[in-house]
């Protein structure tokens, strides 16, 4: 019986040592309302870049501040990048008025302009066409595959990444529903 | 960190063939001892085998049920590959009904199923690690600590290489074979009490963890509940082992 009195206040004493390691080790409120460094994933804010459109304007993401973004980092020969433009494409429509923006950045270090600008014309894309000529933002978003997709918020906050593809359009739909807070 | 493993063409989500090998792996060791817990090989792995593929089917049609709309549009893109469009909490819930409904049909007992399969829980925390590690995810808060590493922009703590290590840990204290622990049950229960601890102590190192009220800590707060509920448990069972003179090791 001593046994097992001993071995309550043992139990007894571990949770109250927890309880005080999760007060000890809660984040201070000050640093949960600070601004997110840059970095291309999940939970951070999305780096900056501006780059000139298959039509020679200027599109810089910091402007799309209050707009849901997502961006898409693409070349034209890559399968699974083919495959998910409609969808892209389809989305865009649905949600542009409601203030959705879909930035594709051509990886044209890996690609050519004239190829891009061909594939946005094959497949009917209306939203802009950027080109990476230098690489600078494939370097900047860390590129690993083709096709990579981030979801930025209207704080310019990554909600989500998606490696690879393609992308089935429901995944977009609800993705971008949710971005938007818009009701399906 | 490596999210994305390419073969040629084709571009493999590591994290998620970890977890799969952790599946796998964790399995076929519990299966391997499962006569130590006096409970049947075979219907050990049918039984998580079931799991495994109901709860996999469930995740998908649970996230359908939630997003009708978006599929009712696209009614193919249920059977597509994408990850994202699975919903974890509804493969977990489901999987463990059918599991629960396979166990009592076969007249498996619940405390000897929860030891024998113990060791395939430790693995699949081992491999949760690691797969943390390859995603990136789970990464550590910022620190001036001489172990830390740089990564998204900071010197952060090595988060995930804590989390393998005391997984490790576990999974060494919990091997099967290694721990004959009186009465059944109370062997998964320290495991639960074990890990429900690590994860609430190692938490706090993390620079990504989901915040609520007080700046506090949310999986802290569910590991907190578990680990109270593992040490009761763990309590009871032992206890009323201890109650009835006689009683084996294996009894449940």
């Amino acid at each position: 019986m001593l046994k097992l009195d001993r071995k309550k206040w043992v139990a007894v004493f571990i949770l109250l040592v927890g309880l005080t390691w999760i007060w000890l080790s809660r984040v201070p409120p000050g640093t949960i309302t600070a601004s997110k460094p840059e970095q291309p994933r999940q939970g951070f804010s999305a780096p900056r870049f501006a780059l000139a459109t298959t039509r020679g304007d200027v599109i810089a993401l910091e402007d799309l501040r209050g707009k849901a973004v997502i961006i898409n980092l693409w070349t034209s020969w890559c399968p699974p990048c083919r495959a998910e433009m409609p969808a892209l494409q389809n989305v865009y429509e649905l949600y542009k008025e409601d203030g959705l923006e879909i930035l594709a950045v051509n990886s044209t270090i890996q690609d050519t302009p004239d190829a891009a600008q061909a594939f946005a014309e094959e497949y009917g894309l209306s939203f802009p066409i950027l080109l990476d000529m230098d690489g600078a933002v494939s370097e900047l978003y860390q590129l690993k595959s083709l096709p990579t997709t981030y979801f930025v918020d209207q704080q310019g906050d990554i909600r989500e990444v998606v490696l690879g593809g393609p992308m089935a359009e429901a995944l977009l739909l609800v993705r971008v529903q949710q971005l938007l807070g818009v009701q399906p | 960190m490596m999210p994305i493993l390419q073969v040629g063409p084709v571009a493999i989500p590591l994290p998620a063939i970890l977890i799969l090998l952790g599946i796998w792996l964790g399995i076929s060791l519990a299966e391997r001892h499962a006569h130590h817990y006096t409970t049947d090989p075979d219907q050990l792995f049918n039984m998580a085998l079931i799991a495994l593929v109901s709860g996999v089917i469930a995740a998908r049609l649970t996230y359908v049920a939630r997003f009708p709309s978006a599929f009712s549009q696209n009614p193919l893109d249920i059977f597509s590959r994408n990850l994202g469009l699975f919903d974890p909490i509804g493969g977990l819930v489901f999987g463990t009904i059918i599991a629960t409904i396979y166990a009592q049909r076969k007249g498996m007992r619940l405390w000897p199923t929860l030891d024998a399969l113990t060791p395939a829980f430790a693995v699949l925390a081992l491999a949760y690690g690691f797969a943390h590690l390859a995603s990136g995810e789970a990464f550590g808060a910022a620190t001036s600590l001489p172990w830390g590493v740089e990564w998204w922009n900071a010197r952060r703590h090595p988060s995930q290489i804590y989390e393998i290590f005391g997984a490790a840990l576990i999974l060494f204290i919990f091997l099967p074979g290694r721990r004959n622990i009186a009465p059944s049950g109370v062997y998964f229960l320290y495991f639960v009490c074990l890990t429900s601890g690590l994860r609430l102590f190692l938490e706090a190192f993390r620079g990504d963890s989901p915040i609520t009220i007080w700046g506090l800590r949310v999986p802290q707060i569910v590991a907190w509940v578990l680990l109270a509920a593992g040490l009761w448990l763990a309590a009871k069972r032992a206890g009323s082992h201890s109650s009835i003179p006689g009683t084996s090791s294996q009894e449940n």
